[in-house]
């Protein structure tokens, strides 16, 4: 299988403080990768430095085998990575269709977009992610006004149409109630295959529904990584969560 | 799903043609409107109530969909209304009694040291800056060009570096200052405080546009109608779309892949070339162009013009900016008024501000939208999937 990221040694010492620390991966095309840890692990962090939000101070990314290291948000973007927040940001004063074309344009520059109209192919994508996330009924409706778990769904939906090949999902259940984590879950596991997925998440039940691969971090290293049960019963993994409790 | 697309798309469908009527509409009036009043001096206050219709679009395009508060809008107007007036002053007969066989403004002459030549290229140090001005298209084609350059690095450098929200009024209102102090200490130049009077009027294949000529009213009413257009093109095309995605949420728009601060950029240099342009038209129809139009209070005002007219709609913002200068000036006409007035536009300002931040705009697309649920009777908009 190809490689879709590799991530090699990636460090970021904020004045002493390495909140990622020497971080080695590599996540497969079409894996599906759950980053666990307690909190100041430095899984938000790990996601900042990957999607060029931060810039590192040492260590590489690959995408693909393009280097990406701390490039521009909207070259990596235009690489393939696609990144959804904790705080679901979607664009709040514009419907929701709106925020599904935005996301469609395969055109970075501004005077292609003075040329550039929706064609038949965008047209199709929008149709069946709408259809994916539900989000058919309320196409109208402005996103500042959608539920909490709409609007999640929405910014997920939007990172598929954006045709993102990897991406990353910074706790995508926060906040949501149950029958909202479920329809989660369902629209994750109908993109394995398709997208290469990294999911910061700390929703044990959530977690069991859609891992395959897990990574641990502690302390913004690398700790284990395995599948579930392997995890579970790791003693290094037990220790680092002895202070918040274990896993549960 | 397909029958609630369909009932999501009517209020969409009449909102857009109540868009469209609207437009129709003001272009139809703003056209017709010498017909109905042959009246040339009020013709003439009503294109100049044009002008700051364009400000208005031009405000609305930045404030409203790019979200960047421009407080400094009158540097662009005020450059091109001085790159305008200097060719016209060239052209004035003023510029030739004065005992020289080449045009030479009058205010350099006064002021001459005694045996200096009486000629733009050494009358004075900064003279020479007016030499190309002889030609009257390209001091018009500097109205558009100058505006556009000096917003393009401007915005290019604030925005790269990010700066957004508050810095960016702040950083614009200062230049705007800045640079009317430089234009008043320039008086060798620009003829300081006085600005430039006694200007000749615009001449296009030998017509001359009288400003109290209903040929004038028609070029600035047919620019304005262009110019709404455009811009209303503009904001249709994805491009428009994409920049309005980057007022609501930046990092959003990044992260789809897009370089936002090129559609800032973008879009900011579009409203200072519209406002370069209202500028030109101004000095067209009013003959004079002065520091007063960098004052900070115009350019506050205009924002002030956009707010109540509703600085999301290019046409709101438009009428808005006419209304309000329509009304000042039947208002302070009488004595008692003249001086409320300011307290009047203070207030209904604030009213805005906390009652209806859509401005008037918002409030008729309001009434549609009510209007379109009420034909539709008893089927209210589906909010959120069950």
């Amino acid at each position: 299988m190809a490689v879709a990221l590799s991530i090699d040694g990636l460090t970021v010492d904020f004045g002493g403080f390495r909140a990622v620390d020497d971080f080695t991966t590599v996540v497969e095309d079409g894996e599906l990768r759950v980053i666990l840890g307690p909190n100041g692990a430095g899984k938000t962090t790990l996601m900042d430095l990957i999607s060029g939000k931060t810039a590192s101070t040492g260590g590489h990314v690959h995408l693909y085998g393009t280097e990406i290291t701390n490039r521009p948000e909207h070259i990596i973007a235009r690489h393939g990575v696609g990144r959804k927040f904790q705080i679901p940001s979607v664009f709040r004063d514009l419907t929701v269709r709106q925020n599904l074309e935005v996301a469609a344009s395969g055109e970075p520059g501004v005077f292609r977009n003075l040329r550039l109209h929706m064609v038949a192919q965008d047209r199709e994508r929008i149709d069946r992610v709408i259809e994916l996330t539900n989000l058919g009924p309320v196409l109208g409706t402005i996103a500042g006004e959608l539920s909490h778990g709409q609007m999640q769904w929405l910014e997920l939906g939007m990172l598929i149409t954006q045709q993102a090949k990897v991406v990353l999902l910074d706790e995508p259940t926060a906040g949501m109630t149950q029958a909202e984590t479920f329809k989660t879950a369902e629209i994750i596991n109908a993109l394995k295959g398709s997208h290469t997925i990294l999911v910061v998440e700390h929703d044990m039940a959530f977690v069991r529904e859609i891992a395959e691969r897990i990574s641990v971090m502690h302390m913004g290293r690398l700790l284990a990584e395995g599948p579930m049960a392997q995890i579970e019963a790791d003693p290094a993994v037990r220790e680092a969560y002895l202070g918040s409790g274990g896993i549960h | 799903m397909s029958d609630t697309t369909a009932s999501s798309a009517t209020p969409n469908r009449l909102n857009r043609i109540a868009d469209w009527g609207i437009y129709a509409l003001f272009i139809a009036v703003v056209l017709g409107l010498p017909m109905l009043m042959d009246d040339v001096f009020w013709l003439n206050r009503i294109a100049k109530y044009l002008v700051y219709g364009m400000l208005g679009i031009a405000i609305a395009l930045s404030w409203g969909y790019a979200g960047i508060l421009n407080l400094g809008q009158g540097l662009f107007f005020g450059l091109g209304a001085y790159m305008t007036a200097m060719s016209l002053k060239l052209m004035s007969s003023t510029s030739l009694q004065q005992g020289s066989d080449k045009p030479v403004p009058d205010f350099m002459l006064w002021n001459a040291e005694p045996g200096a030549m009486t000629d733009l290229c050494c009358i004075n140090k900064g003279s020479f800056l007016w030499i190309p001005f002889q030609h009257q298209w390209f001091g018009l084609a500097m109205a558009i060009v100058l505006p556009l350059i000096v917003a393009f690095i401007l915005s290019s450098s604030i925005f790269r570096l990010r700066v957004s929200g508050v810095y960016v009024a702040i950083i614009t209102l200062a230049l705007v200052l800045l640079v009317r102090l430089l234009i008043i200490d320039a008086q060798p130049v620009t003829n300081g405080f006085n600005g430039l009077t006694d200007l000749g009027w615009l001449t296009i294949g030998g017509f001359e546009f009288d400003p109290y000529m209903v040929q004038t009213y028609y070029v600035v009413a047919g620019s304005l109608c262009l110019v709404l257009l455009l811009a209303r093109w503009l904001v249709s095309t994805r491009a428009g779309l994409i920049l309005q995605s980057t007022r609501d949420d930046p990092t959003r728009a990044r992260y789809l892949g897009y370089d936002v601060a090129a559609f800032q950029v973008f879009f900011f240099t579009v409203s200072a070339g519209i406002a370069g342009f209202a500028g030109m038209l101004y000095v067209v129809a009013a003959e004079f162009a002065s520091p007063s139009f960098m004052d900070i209070t115009f350019s506050i005002s205009m924002v002030v013009w956009a707010a109540v007219g509703g600085r999301n709609s290019l046409i709101g913002a438009c009428l808005g900016a006419i209304l309000i200068n329509t009304i000042e000036a039947t208002v302070s006409e009488t004595e008692v008024f003249k001086e409320a007035w300011k307290l009047i536009i203070g207030l209904i300002f604030v009213l805005v501000v906390l009652y209806m931040p859509r401005g008037l705009a918002g409030l008729a697309r309001d009434l549609t939208g009510w209007l379109g649920q009420r034909r539709r009777g008893a089927d209210p908009m589906p909010k959120a999937a069950e």
